[in-house]
């Protein structure tokens, strides 16, 4: 298990490499080659995994005498998660290949080797960063993103672009500064930067390393304050966005946030006060600041940032000792990646076939393309929690878990309820822009519009797919 | 067959046609034919799983683990849900033989998805009613309020997107109110099984609360007075046979709800909570009929009634509540009898409307009543059928809406007998609402069918139209007989009811029927024998006939021709009275309930408070940039250019910084 | 049992055959007070033989509602005539006799009473029907609730029981009963159409209102089907409020003298009704609801008074 893992990590890097040297006409196929090799070594990993009885081991890869450096994790969170970003990763190849192109209406650009290179580093830097062990494996991976981020977003290179991508680098590096904390803290107390060494400290050890880590998933995943970024980094291609600022950069907030807590045991009341307060200041925040917004990939930046806060809320609500916000939390993680790719995925088409992403121009979606209006609407349900679609089970096992540590500690009823009806808030926007967007006569801009790629659909009917089983798979991996 | 396999059954038979629909999509004929037809069979299907049920009166459970580790599939097949499950069956019966016809219309314009979404609507409405677990209860009461909002926007004009975000959005809002209500009592009980709920012993606030949140949020979906506003906007949009599924049983759901929560779970053991169903629901009555008066469009009307008769059949319930709480079974089990064969009668004599209505518009192409007119005699059958269901909703004897009444009357009668206080004034002052209530129904039925069947036609179409093909009659059909067989046969359907009342009261068994007679309790207090009123009824039309036949050898045959009397004047097609006018003294003489609606309507004041948010959230964007980021950038830049001093570019002081910095090191050392 | 039941068929057909003797009563007594001669308590019946020889004519617009309408308005009647306590305490047929049932079969026959004023095209029975209607919601909640009071006083809906009840003297609150028994007759009075609240009708502004375009033996029955009502009507206040009198034992001696009394009290229900509608003219139609808020208000007293006790 430790080869397929360290394969599923290395093959993207490798691939980056080649694909650099390759042609511009050799760079997309390459890119999608290494990405589907990287996914099938996550599956085996997975099949693996579940075939030797789910049990989680730690590998050691780097030491420097009694110094864990790197390691890996295969336990069922980093397998899940890891399955999910890689296998994205793929599919935004695909879809890359297709989108950037001179047919798009909106950017019509050929992909240079550049950025399928940088999407490959991503992708395995996403792996390396799951399945990592440590906490300066975490750092390295966790740095890697930021730079590729910050070559991603300022991809076309014009002055919004380039000034978009510093300001997500330098936000999400003053985050780094609370891992680099946390990974400093951790060495000073156990002499070892393991993650498991998190478990034996006293509180108020723990305490202050899960600030740190707190505030470095804050930066990473856009929540308040340090959320400020994120809107803006819609300047990049829409294939970037759905992959970083949908299924994976964002996600590697949560992610080490979660690592923490599983690794240590009891955690400190007070870390999952200050998380739950900021996360639900920030899913209200999140949610008045759809109003005003008419750019669509905008609207579904402010969507990221508050499904994130109700991430940060399960993991919040798991500290006070819930297993069900937890593995809600986590398996919303898994949902909510395909929902919200496949919503910036659509967000993408339309640019590509309409060539503009202004909600208020377009009209009449369903008429024009089928596709893009079925995926409209089912993104926007999956990702505002409507059953049959995945978004539902996993804020319900939130919500549950919510209620059952309120028994316990009644402040956070408030905090559960004000989530519900801000979930009601959210539904009834998604809703309105459906209707304002989906049915109905087509307007101009979608009368004119041409056609979605082979590869495009594939991808977003892949996605629709995943969005209706993805809590299925979820909740009964997890258990 | 086995009851719960047959549900099985019935469920799969609509999935498989709402698939049938979707894969046929590119011909729809087919499609069309196939999605029917399926339901069709689903429906037979439900029929046969819940009338041995109900006749039995047997309570079957089912339990296995689902893919969720957090909840079980739990099923719980006790006879409310074989009450639920026999009327939907019986609805989807009629309209699944109805949309054969119907939806023609629609061919090339998404028939395929209204047969995908119909079947699948009708699907989870058979799931959500014999669940017994929370969890599955809100997913497939979600699926349902989804599957009808494309139903309510396939015509995706302007207007229907607005009723179906209005609809979808309330129906949400009432689905969170549940969960809310589901969670409170998950967080005592530990599981999300309802049995788990039942035996909760909770503190008197709790259990109110828990109240309040399922009566609100089940009562959204029922369409009861404030949370009505949807229903109005929303089934008309629908296609008729989605608005007679919708209106005669989604609605139900809500009751349903109510019902499973305040009765079954919590055992409505608190007074208040029967009064307030009670006043509400004779609120609810009086300004549905009042509003539904003052409708020209025949679904709108058709849709306030809707709300008319949810209050009536909350006033049934309502009483029963008040009787579990008083601990009086007798009254228990009247009042919820009284308002679970309303729920009955109300869905199949508002279904036969609402496809009635269906036809008419088929035809005619119009909503609009003024625009009709004389279809009695071009459309012999749907006029009868429309007739007979006008005469049901009036309550008029003997058919099933009056004998739903008669029972609420009774119930409210033997409420008033004994009590507190505000019990026996609630009740007559609810008798009072119930009675203008169904005087008005028969004002706005006459209106109705008067200004749609009779006179002349005030249209062309009107004067073109024909009868509807036979699959649409034989749906209407089917509901009229049972409106008929309903009412005539009071005394075999009662006692069925009243053991699915007593069941829910968990009181011993209360006699209500005997031979022909229906009574409350026991025939020496009053009774009811539809028959004999029908008996009655028809001798005195015989006696009629015999003594219009005196003379007849002395006069002319009857003559059939010419215009009404018009003072001496040429009658004119404009003089006869509109569908507004008619009941234009009633909107006069209750005008401040009309305006009620104005005052009392949250929209002027919810538009207003979300545009001054977006105004707020506009102005807060920029706010983290301007005023923190950029500062913050501006005093770096500062720094940088305060230390920038340091280089002046003669490397003749660089030189002097290094001799500085030497003698600055050796004094520190030498210190 | 069968005796009852032929009762039951004997009174429908004695009121049967009084009714336009009754009406007769009525125009002869207006006559009277008009200082005229008037045409002879019999008149009605001379007018409906001759109509019944006259020819139907119905307009070309209308359908099978217009013709259905004035049997099932006489046979809801006479089906009602059936059930009330006419010469007995108890009702002939009490599986019918409810108070529900009884004002539910008044519905009946007003909804079938204005539909066919719409089935005309006639502007007169559509404004008619239009003002049948309303005066029906203005009017029955105040009957129901005067109904409802001396039920609950009785303790049971049914017509007969109430009636036995009062007749025996069972009354918690004798002021109760009487301001119920009040509001009733005064909601009788109006559903009895006379003047002023003939507004369906209403001859000189609606030319007859539903009436209008009936000829023949269609008015013939329809005329003696509403003559019928007002009876019935009539019956209906004296046989729940004022059984004094009725047959409690069914031997001929007591069933005699219940007859008696009935016709009598029938005779002084539409002697003081005659007084009251040749003293007024119509009322104006939409002033018609500060009227029948009185009535209410008395009922609502009635109701007052009953939960109070006094």
């Amino acid at each position: 298990m430790e080869n397929i893992a360290l394969a599923a990590i290395l093959v993207p890097f490798a691939g980056a490499a080649l694909t650099l040297l390759a042609g511009q006409k050799a760079a997309k196929w390459l890119c999608q080659l290494f990405a589907a090799i990287a996914s099938i070594c996550m599956a085996e990993l997975a099949y693996t995994y579940a075939a030797a009885g789910k049990v989680a081991h730690t590998y050691l890869v780097a030491a420097v005498g009694d110094t864990t450096l790197f390691g890996l994790t295969v336990d069922s969170v980093s397998v899940l998660i890891g399955f999910a970003v890689v296998v994205l990763g793929f599919l935004v190849a695909v879809y890359s290949s297709a989108y950037m192109s001179e047919g798009n209406r909106e950017h019509p650009h050929e992909g240079t080797p550049r950025y399928y290179a940088f999407l490959l580093v991503f992708i395995g830097a996403m792996a390396g960063l799951v399945l990592s062990s440590t906490l300066v494996g975490q750092l390295l991976f966790f740095e890697i993103t930021g730079g590729c981020s910050w070559a991603l977003i300022g991809y076309y290179q014009k002055p919004k672009s380039l000034a978009s991508a510093l300001k997500a680098l330098l936000v999400t590096h003053v985050g780094a500064i609370g891992l680099y904390f946390a990974a400093a803290l951790l060495f000073a107390h156990t002499g070892s930067f393991a993650l498991s060494g998190l478990a034996g400290l006293d509180d108020s050890a723990k305490t202050l390393i899960f600030f740190g880590v707190l505030f470095a998933a804050w930066g990473k995943s856009a929540q308040l304050p340090l959320h400020i970024w994120l809107p803006d980094a819609m300047e990049a291609p829409t294939p970037v966005s759905a992959y970083l600022h949908a299924a994976s950069m964002v996600k590697v907030g949560v992610y080490i946030f979660a690592r923490a807590i599983l690794s240590a045991g009891h955690v400190p009341e007070i870390i999952g006060v200050v998380g739950s307060i900021m996360a639900v200041a920030t899913l209200i925040y999140g949610f008045i600041l759809y109003l005003p917004q008419k750019d669509m990939k905008r609207l579904l930046a402010y969507s990221t940032i508050t499904q994130l806060a109700y991430i940060f809320f399960a993991l919040s609500l798991s500290i006070f000792g819930s297993n069900l916000a937890l593995k809600g939390g986590i398996a919303h993680i898994f949902n909510h990646a395909f929902a919200k790719s496949l919503f910036f995925l659509v967000a993408g088409a339309i640019s590509y076939t309409c060539g503009t992403r202004s909600l208020p121009a377009l009209k009449g979606l369903l008429k024009q393309s089928p596709l893009l209006g079925i995926g409209f609407c089912v993104a926007a349900l999956a990702v505002t929690g409507v059953p049959p679609f995945n978004g539902f089970f996993s804020k319900f096992a939130i919500f549950a878990g919510g209620f059952e540590v309120a028994r316990t500690h009644w402040m956070l009823l408030p905090l559960v309820i004000l989530a519900m009806l801000e979930s009601v808030a959210s539904f009834a926007w998604f809703l309105h822009w459906f209707g304002a967007t989906v049915p109905g006569e087509t307007s101009e801009v979608v009368a004119a519009s041409s056609k979605v790629p082979l590869a495009m659909q594939f991808v977003l009917v892949v996605l629709v797919i995943m969005s209706l089983g993805s809590s299925f798979i979820a909740a009964s991996w997890l258990g | 067959m086995n009851t719960l396999p047959l549900v099985l059954v019935s469920v799969l038979l609509y999935v498989a046609g709402a698939f049938a629909s979707l894969l046929l999509a590119s011909n729809e004929r087919l499609g069309i034919r196939c999605a029917g037809l399926a339901g069709s069979a689903a429906a037979l299907a439900g029929l046969a799983a819940s009338a041995p049920a109900l006749l039995s009166g047997q309570t079957l459970d089912f339990a296995s683990s689902g893919p969720f580790p957090f909840a079980r599939f739990v099923v719980h097949f006790d006879l409310l849900a074989a009450l639920m499950v026999f009327v939907i069956s019986l609805l989807a019966l009629a309209a699944s033989v109805y949309s054969l016809s119907y939806v023609r219309e629609y061919e090339g314009r998404g028939a395929w998805a209204m047969g995908f979404f119909m079947n699948l609507f009708i699907a989870s409405m058979l799931a959500l009613v014999v669940v017994d677990n929370a969890f599955y209860f809100l997913i497939f009461f979600e699926m349902m309020s989804l599957a009808s909002y494309f139903l309510v926007i396939s015509e995706q004009s302007n207007e229907a997107v607005k009723a179906g975000f209005l609809y979808f959005l309330i129906a949400h809002a009432g689905s969170v109110l549940i969960m809310l209500a589901f969670f409170l009592l998950y967080q005592h009980s530990g599981s999300l099984d309802f049995a788990s709920f039942r035996h909760l012993h909770l503190s008197t606030p709790l259990a109110s609360a828990v109240f309040l949140l399922a009566f609100f949020g089940f009562g959204a979906k029922a369409g009861m007075v404030p949370l009505h506003g949807w229903l109005p906007r929303a089934h008309p949009a629908a296609p008729s046979h989605a608005s007679a599924m919708m209106s005669g049983v989604m609605v139900k759901i809500g009751i349903f709800g109510i019902i499973r929560v305040g009765v079954d779970i919590l055992g409505a053991t608190t007074t208040w909570w029967g009064l307030l169903v009670l006043a509400i629901g004779g609120i609810s009555a009086v300004l549905g009929v009042l509003y539904a008066l003052a409708e020209h469009d025949i679904k709108r009307l058709l849709a306030y009634h809707s709300v008319e008769n949810i209050g009536i059949i909350l006033m049934g319930v309502g009483a029963g509540m008040v009787g579990m709480a008083t601990h009086q079974p007798l009254l228990a089990v009247l009042g919820l009898l009284a308002g679970l064969y309303h729920l009955l009668n109300h869905a199949v004599f508002k279904g036969l409307l609402f496809l009635g209505a269906g036809s008419v518009v088929f035809r005619l192409h119009t909503k609009d009543m003024e625009k009709m007119g004389g279809l009695g005699r071009r459309m012999p059958l749907t006029a009868l059928t429309f007739l007979i269901g006008a005469m049901a909703i009036s309550a008029l004897p003997p058919l099933n809406g009056f004998v739903s009444e008669w029972f609420t009357y009774q119930s409210l009668f033997t409420m008033s007998l004994q009590g507190s206080f505000l019990i026996r004034l609630a009740g007559p002052i609810v008798v009072v609402m119930l009675a203008i209530t169904g005087a008005l129904a028969v004002m706005c039925f006459v209106k109705v069918y008067g200004v749609s069947f009779s006179g002349a036609p005030r249209s062309p179409h009107a004067a073109e139209a024909r009868e509807v093909p036979a699959p649409m009659i034989a749906g209407m059909a089917l509901l009229a007989l049972a409106c008929i067989a309903l009412g005539l046969g009071a005394a075999l359907v009662a006692p069925v009811i009243a053991h699915i009342a007593s069941q829910l009261a968990a009181t011993g068994a209360i006699d209500v029927a005997s031979q022909t007679l229906v009574y409350p309790g026991s025939a020496t207090r009053t009774a009811l024998s539809t028959p004999l009123v029908a008996i009655l009824l028809a001798g005195g039309l015989l006696v009629t006939v015999v003594l219009g036949g005196l003379y007849r050898e002395q006069r002319q045959k009857r003559r059939h021709g010419g215009d009404a009397w018009a003072c001496g004047y040429a009658h004119d097609p404009r003089m006869v009275v509109s569908a507004g006018n008619f009941a234009k003294p009633l909107r006069e003489m209750f005008a401040p309930l009309y305006r009620l609606r104005q005052q009392a309507d949250p929209s002027p004041a919810m538009r207003h408070s979300l545009s001054w948010l977006t105004g707020a959230a506009s102005w807060m964007e920029p706010r983290f940039d301007d005023n923190i980021v950029a500062p913050m950038l501006r005093g770096i830049h500062w720094l940088g250019r305060q230390v920038q001093r340091l280089q002046h570019g003669d490397f003749r002081i660089y030189c002097l910084y290094i001799v500085a910095a030497l003698v600055i090191l050796i004094v520190l050392t030498a210190a | 049992m069968q005796t009852m039941i032929f009762l039951a068929i004997l009174q429908a057909l004695v009121l049967l055959a009084v009714a336009p003797l009754f009406s007769g009563l009525s125009r002869v007594l207006r006559a009277k007070m008009h200082s005229r001669r008037g045409p002879g308590v019999l008149q009605d019946y001379r007018d409906l033989v001759k109509l019944l020889k006259r020819q139907d004519v119905a307009t070309a617009d209308s359908g099978p509602i217009f013709r259905v309408m004035p049997y099932v308005l006489f046979g809801s009647m006479l089906a009602i005539a059936t059930v009330l306590p006419l010469v007995t305490t108890r009702s002939p047929l009490g599986a019918a006799g409810d108070l529900i049932t009884v004002v539910y079969l008044f519905a009946l026959s007003r909804f079938f009473f204005s539909l066919s004023g719409l089935d005309t095209g006639s502007t007169f029975g559509a404004i008619g029907a239009s003002r049948e209607l309303t005066l029906g919601v203005l009017v029955e909640p105040i009957m129901m609730l005067a109904l409802f009071v001396a039920a609950l006083i009785e303790g049971t809906t049914n017509l007969g029981g109430i009636g036995l009840g009062i007749a025996t003297g069972h009354y918690v609150s004798p002021t109760a009963i009487a301001l119920a028994g009040a509001a009733f007759g005064f909601a009788a009075f109006i559903e009895m159409g006379k003047m002023p609240f003939d507004l369906a009708e209403a001859e000189q502004e609606l030319q007859e209102g539903p009436l209008t375009e009936y000829s023949g033996s269609a008015l013939a029955l329809l005329k003696w089907g509403l003559a019928l009502k007002k009876l019935v009507v009539a019956q209906m206040f004296l046989g729940v409020f004022i059984p004094f009198g009725q047959a409690s034992e069914m031997t001929a001696a007591a069933l005699a003298f219940a007859a008696a009394v009935a016709a009598v009290k029938l005779l002084v229900v539409f002697l003081l009704s005659a007084l009251v509608e040749n003293s007024v003219a119509r009322g104006r139609f939409m002033l018609t609801p500060k009227v029948t808020w009185i009535g209410f208000g008395v009922a609502s007293l009635a109701f007052v008074f009953y939960l109070t006790g006094l």
